[in-house]
Parts: C-alpha cells; structure tokens; sequence
C-alpha cells in the first residue's frame, strides 16, 4: 500500500465533496482521512485528502480532475514520503 | 395562450431546450413532473410517450447517436426516475451526450421520505458524467444551459437536472443574458507530437486501432485521410466500426473477443499502435499483459484520464483528434507489412456456407448489409445476434451502427431505433434483436404503434440466451442453467397486436425476400428468424486469453 495526500483546489459547489469521495473508492482507493471546508459560501475550497492504494496515484488524480468543478489536484510529495514511511516502519 | 400566464420554471425548461435546438423529448409523466408536463402543453417541443422510462432514456441515446445531437429524456420522481438509470449508465460507458430531467418532490418534503422520494442525485453520482439539484428557482436556467455544455463538452456524456415540483411551478422573475460557459480543461500536450513522428518513422509493423472517439469527434474524414496517407493497416472497436471504410485494402475489421482472426494476429505482431479514440477495453485486450506485447502506443484522446489507464502510451496527444491527427499524417515505407496483412485477411475471410436447411444468421446479416439503402441505421441488442451484426454488417459511418458497447445493455436495440428513426426520419432503422433481448423493452412496440414509426425489427430467434449458453457450452461444462426460450411468445402475433407486420422464416431458401420485403415496406415491420439454437459466434477469445489464442470452433 502507498499513501499519498491530495490537495484537491474546486469550486465550491453542491456535493463535489460527496463527488470526490464516490470517485476515490470507486476508483480503488482508501480513505484514511479529510480535511475539508466547503460549502462556506466562498468561491474556491480547499480539500486535503489522504488515500492509500496499490494503484498509481495518477489514476485517482486524472479521475478527479475529470469532475465538472474541480479546478486542481496536487499529490504532496512530502506527506506521500512520510506516510510511506509510517508505514514500512 | 401562454404569454396571459407569468413564466414558471417549466416553462423555463422548454424555451432553454428550444434555444438548444432541441426539437424532441422523450419520457412519461407523473405526480412530481406534472407542472413541466402542463408547460410541454404550451411549448413546441415535440414529446414522444415511451411504454417505460428506459425505453425513453434509450430513445435519447439512440436519437443522440444517430444524429449527432444531444438526446433529452425525462421522467417523474422515484421509480421514474430510477428507471431512467440503466440508460444513464449506458450513455456514461459510451459516452453518449444525453440530458435527463427528472422531477422531484417539493424542496420543503425533501429528506422526508415522501411519496415517490428517491435520492436520485446521490444515485446520479456514479452513472452521470455530472449532475444538478435545482434548489432556487434563480439557478434554473444557468443550471439547464450548464447540462447542455457539460453533455457535449470534451468527452461526451449524460448529465441529470432533478427538479424539484415547487421550483417547476414557480415564477420566472428574471432571465440571463447570457449564460456562463464552461472553462475547458483539456490540457494540450507539450513535446509529443514530435516524439509521436520519431515513434511513427521508425515503425516498421504499424496498426491504425479506431475506436468510437473518432465518430464522436467528427474526425472521419481525417483518419480516413491518415490511413490512407500512411497506408497503415487498420482496426475497429465495436463502437469504431463505420469509421474507417469497409473497402479500405489494409482494414482488417473488428479486434478482440469476437474480432476478425486477421485484426487479432496483425495487432499481436504489431511493433506500434496508433490508438485513435479508444481505451484498451478489456473486451478488445483480451489478457493485457499479453496485448500487442511487441508494440509502442501513441495514444490520441481527449480524456487525459484514459492516457496511461490500461496501458502505457510512449506517446499521448490530448485534445481534438481532428486538429491533431493530420499532424502526423505522412507516408511510410511498409508495403512488406501491407502485403503481410492482405495476405491474412484474403486467408482468414468470412465463410458462409453451413450445412442444412436451417437459417444460418452471420449469412442472413450480410445478406442484409448488402441489400439495405446507403445510410441505413442498424441498431442492436446484445447478444450472439450483436457480435454476428458487428462482424457481418458493413456500415459506412459510425452513426449507422449503435449498439451497446460498454454496457452491453439488453434492451438497447428497439428503444435506441426509435430514437434513431425520430431523430432521422428519412433513413431506414433497423433494430437487429434477440429473442432475449426484445423482451427487455417490447413495450415499446406500443411507442412504434402510436406514432407510426417505420422501424425494422429483425429478430434473431435462437430461443435461448445465445450468448450465455455458448459460454456455459464451452466454459462451464455445457451445465445450461437458465439460458433456455423454448417457451418464447409467437413473436409475429405479438407485433401483430401493435399493427406492425410481421413474418417468420424457418429455411434458408425464404431469406433473401423476406429480407427484401422488410426493407421495401413502408411501415414497421418485424422480421423472425428462426436459426439453429446450437450456432456459435466465432472467432472466440476465451477469457483472459492472448488475443492470438482465440478459438475457431468446438
Ligand atoms: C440487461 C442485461 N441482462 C443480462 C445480460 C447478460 N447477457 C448477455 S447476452 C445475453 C443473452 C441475450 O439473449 P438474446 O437477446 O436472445 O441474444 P442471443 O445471444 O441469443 O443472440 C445475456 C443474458 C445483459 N447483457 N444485459
Ligand atoms: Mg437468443
């Protein structure tokens, strides 16, 4: 299993949360955790998103910027190295 | 009449679709939709009443396909609307450009579990390729112009809009100006069209392997163009076929599971694939790690999602095939590989003689493909009697040929016709149907009767679930469970009881014209074919097998 932590940038808009986690587990990948704030009535939310898969990360990334209002999606390679080591350890 | 009356949100609906040039509907009313169903009253949309909600969700994407335009379907609350679903998730896998309205109970008995509440936007979130709750009248027209743009936006697909009864009856106080477009996301490729050339010069065993992107991109002509330039040999998705023409020397016809053994051996021996609009479906790999194992890919799409997803591409060009393919076209120096796969396909041609008396399908569908008038629509089911049509059946232009293919939806067949014969109401539609197949949507026969649509029906009658008794035959030790249709309805009395006129043939020696008498008449007409329940289609990639290891008979 590798982890990995997603920065998903998206407008905030009706159920894109909702819409993102149907296509992570959809797309082979484990939840392990969320930081998220939408539905604030501001433009632009931010979703921290940690997944854990045998599969490439590229996949889930591809898949989710596929969604109508998301605007980016950014592996962070920091949090993708530690969680790996956590792991391993 | 309607300007006495103040605009309400289902009035809204229709003058937004007219300004989409949508001209026809198809769907079935009930309680939560009645206000757009008391708006379609006044409006110039023409609304064709299907006997099922999938038959009209079916309709749309055979009116989608066959024309070239977006399909709209809509149906009530609940079990109307979950029975818009198998349709939604077609046109997903096919990626079908469909807009589904559906009603829903009033905002203020939402989350109540009302009468004929269902969540159908949560349940839209995994077979739409976007969705809408509508929950402010002020939403309404931005979200509804949005579900046209986002349906034919980049890779196509269906979109639903739920509306709630309360948001239908109220009034329109202000209208946009304009509506806001879609940003496109498509992001073009930096460095690889030149990697693409070197890849393509140096190639000396090349494959041209189309798939349904290229009829949906328009972009025939210039794969045609590149095929030709190139003198590449060619192969066909199910959905690609009619994109490359049939009587081009180096096409080898449909590859995978039940492809031509020509496309299969020339695209194992292949040193690089030139992949146009298609996605390495496990239905055309076969085992994938044994796919086309000596090639190269240059993958050209215009779904970033699908680079890279079951294969990788040396190569990827993202974005429009018709802007990008022509910048690769050149001539290339294979007419040792060019003689090598004529030399296949003259070997590994079709053969129609079969022994006895009895109608022999493949023999039938080719007779028929020779005989039907020039841009004639075949839809089909799913079954045998679908990889006999992909095989046998030669169309011109992929919008001539809509079948299943993602989803392999029985039931596809008659309701997608309909659609196809609505949306082209001076071709000929023929629906190529299975005795198991028919029965999935034959209430919409009664569709076909009550507007007097001139479908062909050609029912291939095996009296069994062909399809899955040829697998448990071969794969599960011949223990036939479930498969058999003996007890099967008189199919001509059926049509009959909705005035289409009907004929069974038994023997080969009435093919050729009952053939010729469907395609004459007027009206509709239902074709029975009665074939030996013990025909098989061939060839046959067995499950997770190497493409080359196909089967040829038992
Ligand atoms: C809705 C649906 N249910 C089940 C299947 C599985 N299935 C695939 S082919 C087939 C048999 C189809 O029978 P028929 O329409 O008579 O076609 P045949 O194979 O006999 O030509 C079945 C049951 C399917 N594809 N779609
Ligand atoms: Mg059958």
């Amino acid at each position: 299993m590798n982890n990995y932590k997603l920065i998903i940038m998206t407008d905030d808009r009706q159920v894109v949360l909702e819409r993102i986690l149907q296509v992570t587990r959809y797309r082979g990948f484990l939840i392990n955790g969320i930081n998220a704030q939408v539905n604030t009535g501001n433009q632009i939310a931010t979703i921290e998103l940690y997944v854990s898969s045998e599969r490439p990360i590229e996949l889930l990334i591809d898949q989710i910027n596929k969604l109508i209002d998301i605007k980016g999606v950014k592996v962070d390679n920091k949090a993708d190295n530690k969680g790996a080591q956590q792991h391993s350890a | 009449m309607s300007s006495s009356k103040p605009l309400t949100g289902g009035g809204l609906l229709f003058e937004v679709l007219e300004q989409h040039g949508v001209e026809h509907v198809f769907g079935y009313p009930g309680g939560a939709i009645m206000p757009i169903y008391d708006a379609l009253y006044d409006s110039s949309v023409k609304h064709f009443l299907c006997r099922h909600e999938q038959g009209a969700a079916f309709s749309a994407v055979g009116y989608a396909r066959a024309a070239g335009k977006v399909g709209v379907c809509m149906a009530t609350s609940g079990p109307g609307a979950t029975n818009l679903i198998t349709g939604l998730a077609d046109a997903l896998a096919d990626s079908i450009p469909v807009v589904a309205i559906t009603g829903q109970v009033a905002t203020s008995a939402m989350g109540s579990d009302a009468f004929q509440e269902i969540d159908i936007f949560g349940l839209s979130l995994a077979c739409t390729k976007h969705s809408f709750q509508v929950s402010n009248i002020d939403d309404l027209e931005d979200v509804l112009h949005q579900a046209f743009e986002i349906a034919l936006e980049g890779r196509q697909g269906p979109v639903l809009v739920d509306i709630p009864k309360d948001i239908q009856q109220a009034e329109v106080t202000s209208r946009l100006e304009e509506f806001s477009h879609l940003t496109n996301k498509v992001q073009l490729p930096l460095a690889d069209i030149s990697n693409a050339i070197d890849i393509l010069t140096h190639a000396k065993q090349p494959i041209l392997y189309v798939g349904g992107g290229v009829g949906m991109a328009n972009a025939i002509d210039e794969v045609r163009d590149f095929a030709n330039q190139t003198g590449m040999p060619s192969v066909s998705t199910l959905k690609g076929l009619g994109a490359i023409n049939a009587d081009n020397e180096n096409y080898l016809g449909m590859l995978g599971m039940h492809g031509t053994k020509a496309s299969n051996l020339a695209v194992q021996e292949c040193d690089l694939l030139v992949v146009v609009g298609a996605r390495f479906d496990d239905r055309v790999t076969g085992k994938l790690n044994e796919f086309a194992p000596n090639a190269k890919v240059i993958h050209f799409d215009i779904d970033t999602a699908e680079i890279n997803k079951r294969r990788f591409a040396d190569a990827a060009i993202l974005g429009d095939l018709k802007a990008n393919l022509p910048l690769l076209s050149m001539s290339l120096n294979i007419s040792g590989w060019q003689e090598k796969v004529q030399q296949m396909k003259a070997d590994f041609g079709w053969r129609y003689d079969h022994p006895g008396s009895k109608i022999f399908a493949p023999a039938v569908l080719k007779e028929m493909s020779d005989l039907m008038p020039k841009n004639t629509c075949i839809t089909t089911d799913v079954g045998q009697h679908q990889m006999w049509s992909a095989q046998h059946i030669s169309v011109d232009d992929p919008c001539n040929f809509l079948t299943s293919g993602g989803m392999g939806t029985m039931g596809f067949g008659l309701p997608a016709a309909i659609g196809a014969q609505i949306s082209r109401p001076h071709d000929t539609v023929i629906a190529v149907s299975g005795d198991g197949s028919i029965m999935m949507n034959v209430q919409e026969l009664a569709t076909i009767k009550r507007y007097q649509i001139p479908v062909k029906i050609l029912l291939i009658d095996n009296a069994k679930l062909g399809m899955v008794r040829q697998w448990q035959d071969l794969f599960f030790d011949g223990r036939l469970s479930e498969t058999d249709l003996a007890d099967n309805p008189d199919f001509c009395q059926l049509a009959r009881s909705f005035e289409i006129k009907a004929q069974t043939i038994t023997e080969k020696s009435q093919v050729t014209e009952a053939l010729e008498e469907m395609i004459d008449h007027q009206g509709p007409y239902l074709l029975h074919v009665k074939i030996d329940a013990k025909d098989n289609v061939w060839p046959l990639v067995p499950p997770n097998t190497a493409n080359d290891k196909m089967m040829e008979s038992v």
